[in-house]
């Protein structure tokens, strides 16, 4: 038997290291006593703790990673006892949350063992995961990581790493919940809202520096800010609403003015910030969780079924099928218009969904014309086919917001035209790339056939 | 993550000379996943699976016995696209048995390659989805695919004047603002390609041509030659081009009307490269719409 198993563990001890003293030994005893072959438990237990090493920074978690490598120091640290569920023999669990943080950002932690390591500790963590928690990505420390402390360490001190980090917008994401920053206000606005049984006032609006743009709200007034200000916040707070992140002021950020001097040495400028986003690639969008007001234009490659005519719930204005809705039971459907599409540039793709209004402007077919070619067509899908051969293959510029979930990009439009860049400039400026090679006259022309001597 | 897979934009030249991507030829990252395509991989490095075209569709027979399965060509201004859509593609399938050749098509599909034996190697493509468009649509699709396959030219070439390999290579790629996917798909492709220059300089002279042959409505043609350029359509038109004409013929009677031969050919060869004719069959050619 061990004759048999020897070249495996060998194999890997090479991969994840000391197999006795994390427990992957015992793990790869269990699944032998289970009859299974030596060699697919090998496999299973590479596949399970990761045999290549992926090692992140803070900046590079995204929800949903698996089976990577991360280093960091413990910034904050407390401990939970949960409640055993029912069933289960083992005694209460605990649960130890807190904050980590490298160069890069700083992540909220959960952990379901205790950390070799407290406030201020460097540990590094193998076969983390992350997790979705209340709309932020957490970084999972499940009981088959491995945590060790690190000793020597070059990541910044504890009173480095606990300040506010300083970033541009676009760099803000899930990770982040306290940031400093100079963006300039693009829109503003005074709502009354009920908070708690309490009115209260609150400015929303949207800020933009040279990367980006996103949206902010202030629950506390801010004298002397409006639309052109260039300001500097500290210490606010990051909120993530439907996925997309959003900047929150309360009375323990600092706003300031940017004086002109120093507004001048700034990459933006009221002027610049407030131009209407130029498209980008769809692969810069698929690199970023989520990004706020920008433009795309591609290829319309597919229509989704589900566009067309469909029928909301008067309440929830959720989709209903067959007048049943998931919450209300039997409804009288509102009728509504919408398209998904998918719009590919050729360096991504992304579902892009179009609204009543876009979606007629695009057709060009009112809801009610469209809803006349239903009742004249015998098929339920008349609207849907005739969609399908109106748009597929066109060619399509949206601006909207961004946000990346389980299917890859999703993209809600809020306004969507036909580009009219001109061809024939982008030609001469290709020919001029292709420079004109040294080459015989009459080189082989291909698509035809005729010979033309 | 389920990911919609990226329709790559490539001209036909480019995806003719595609092969297999053997899974183990890439590294650790994406190998994991067995959902993973099967990719292909161009000699300039591209890996594809999905594929966004658009072009003339110039050929469609329905080549099915027992089930529906048709084969289609579709042209564009380096090559021709051969398209098969069958039972399991029932959108496009519907497509092809409404459309009349010849049209400008918009075409999705998944590449597929088939090697009965070493050597000899088909490549195709399976559609997904594809739709009646316009001249306009096509004379763009034309520029966007030469400017992402101009992209990967320079990427390449610089790439071949670096002189770094594997590994050391797609750092340096990395680093000069390329994408992951494109570094690793070059570092292969130059590990496996012979005479790498060669295909680059060939597909650089016919991207050339295409282009120069885009035809722009909106665009003031140049002078004279244009006028004579628009007359020797014309007179293909009148001579039943959108039936079918003979090359010979044709080129008699418009040297008769004191065009010049070479010009005729000149013109003849544009419009082919352009896509607004073809050769429905050796020495016949056809206007297209």
């Amino acid at each position: 038997m061990d004759e048999k198993i020897a070249p495996q563990l060998e194999e890997l001890t090479r991969a994840l290291g000391d197999l006795e003293k994390s427990g992957i030994r015992a793990e790869f005893d269990k699944l032998l006593a289970f009859r299974v072959p030596p060699e697919v438990a090998k496999e299973s237990i590479l596949r399970k703790f990761g045999g290549k090493r992926k090692v992140l920074k803070v900046k590079d978690l995204s929800a949903s990673l698996k089976n990577f490598e991360i280093t960091g120091r413990i910034l904050d640290i407390g401990e939970k006892a949960l409640r055993p569920q029912e069933g289960v023999h083992e005694g209460p669990s605990r649960l130890y949350t807190g904050v980590l943080a490298d160069e890069t950002g700083s992540v909220m932690f959960s952990s379901w063992r205790e950390l070799p390591g407290s406030v201020g500790d460097v540990i590094n963590v193998r076969n983390a995961y992350t997790r979705l928690w209340q709309n932020r990505i957490r970084l999972s420390i499940g009981e088959q990581s491995l945590v060790s402390k690190v000793s020597d360490s070059s990541l910044p001190p504890l009173s480095e790493l606990s300040e506010s980090p300083a970033k541009k917008l676009i760099d803000i994401g899930a990770a982040d919940f306290s940031v400093r920053t100079v963006a300039c206000v693009l829109q503003l606005s005074h709502r009354e809202v009920l908070v708690r049984g309490k009115q209260s006032k609150v400015i929303s609006g949207v800020l933009a520096d040279e990367t980006g743009r996103l949206p902010f709200s202030a629950w506390v007034e801010l004298p002397g800010i409006d639309i052109g200000s260039i300001i500097r916040i500290e210490g606010a707070q990051i909120r993530m609403f439907r996925g997309m992140p959003s900047i929150n002021i309360l009375s323990s950020t600092k706003v300031s003015s940017v004086g002109s001097e120093e507004a001048e040495s700034l990459a933006f400028t009221f002027e610049s910030a407030a131009k209407d986003p130029a498209p980008l690639k769809i692969e810069e969008i698929d690199s970023r969780d989520s990004m706020f007001d920008i433009a795309a234009a591609g290829n319309v490659v597919s229509v989704r079924p589900g566009s067309g005519i469909i029928s909301r719930c008067p309440e929830c204005s959720r989709v209903v099928q067959k007048s049943n809705c998931r919450a209300h039971g039997k409804v009288e459907g509102v009728r509504d218009m919408r398209i998904k599409a998918i719009l590919d540039d050729g360096t991504g793709a992304m579902s892009v969904m179009f609204p009543r209004e876009l979606a007629e402007s695009i057709y060009g077919k009112t809801l009610e014309e469209a809803e006349q070619l239903m009742f004249s067509d015998i098929s339920k899908d008349a609207v849907y086919e005739d969609l399908r051969r109106f748009l597929t293959g066109r060619y399509l510029a949206v601006r909207g917001n961004s946000s990346k979930g389980e299917y890859g990009i999703s993209f809600v439009a809020e306004s969507a035209w036909v580009p009219e860049d001109d061809l024939a400039v982008r030609v001469v400026e290709l020919l001029h790339r292709l420079g004109q090679d040294e080459e015989e006259p009459g080189s082989v022309v291909s698509g035809g056939g005729i010979s033309l001597a | 993550m389920l990911k919609r897979e990226v329709a790559k934009r490539v001209f036909a030249k480019e995806f003719e000379a595609c092969r297999e991507l053997e899974k183990s030829a890439r590294s650790a990252s994406e190998t994991a996943d067995s959902k993973s395509p099967n990719l292909l991989i161009s000699p300039l490095g591209l890996i594809l699976n999905r594929v966004f075209a658009i072009g003339v569709l110039t050929e469609l027979d329905s080549i099915g016995t027992q089930n529906e399965m048709w084969k289609a060509r579709i042209v564009d201004p380096t090559g021709a696209f051969t398209v098969y859509a069958g039972q399991y593609q029932p959108d496009a399938s519907i497509f092809f048995s409404t459309v009349q050749v010849p049209a400008f098509i918009a075409l999705t599909g998944k590449a597929r390659i088939y090697e009965p034996e070493p050597g000899s190697v088909f490549i195709s493509i399976r559609a997904e989805e594809a739709n009646v468009v316009d001249e306009e649509l096509r004379n763009r699709w034309v520029v966007d695919t030469a400017e992402q396959t101009v992209d990967r030219l320079e990427a390449f070439s610089d790439a071949l004047a670096c002189g770094y390999h594997g590994e050391t290579l797609r750092e340096y790629l990395l680093e000069r603002g390329i994408s992951g996917e494109l570094a690793e798909g070059i570092s292969i492709a130059l590990e496996r390609e012979r005479s790498p220059q060669e295909f680059a300089k060939q597909l650089r002279a016919s991207i050339r041509e295409g282009l120069s042959a885009l035809n722009f409505e909106s665009e003031d043609p140049a002078g004279a030659k244009a006028d004579q350029k628009e007359f020797v359509l014309e007179l293909l038109r009148e001579m039943g081009g959108g039936k079918g004409v003979d090359y010979a013929s044709f080129v008699d009677a418009a040297v008769s009307r004191g065009v010049p031969e070479e010009l005729v050919e000149e013109v003849v060869r544009s419009l082919l490269s352009g896509g607004q004719c073809y050769e429905p069959k050796i020495g016949i050619i056809r206007l297209v719409g």
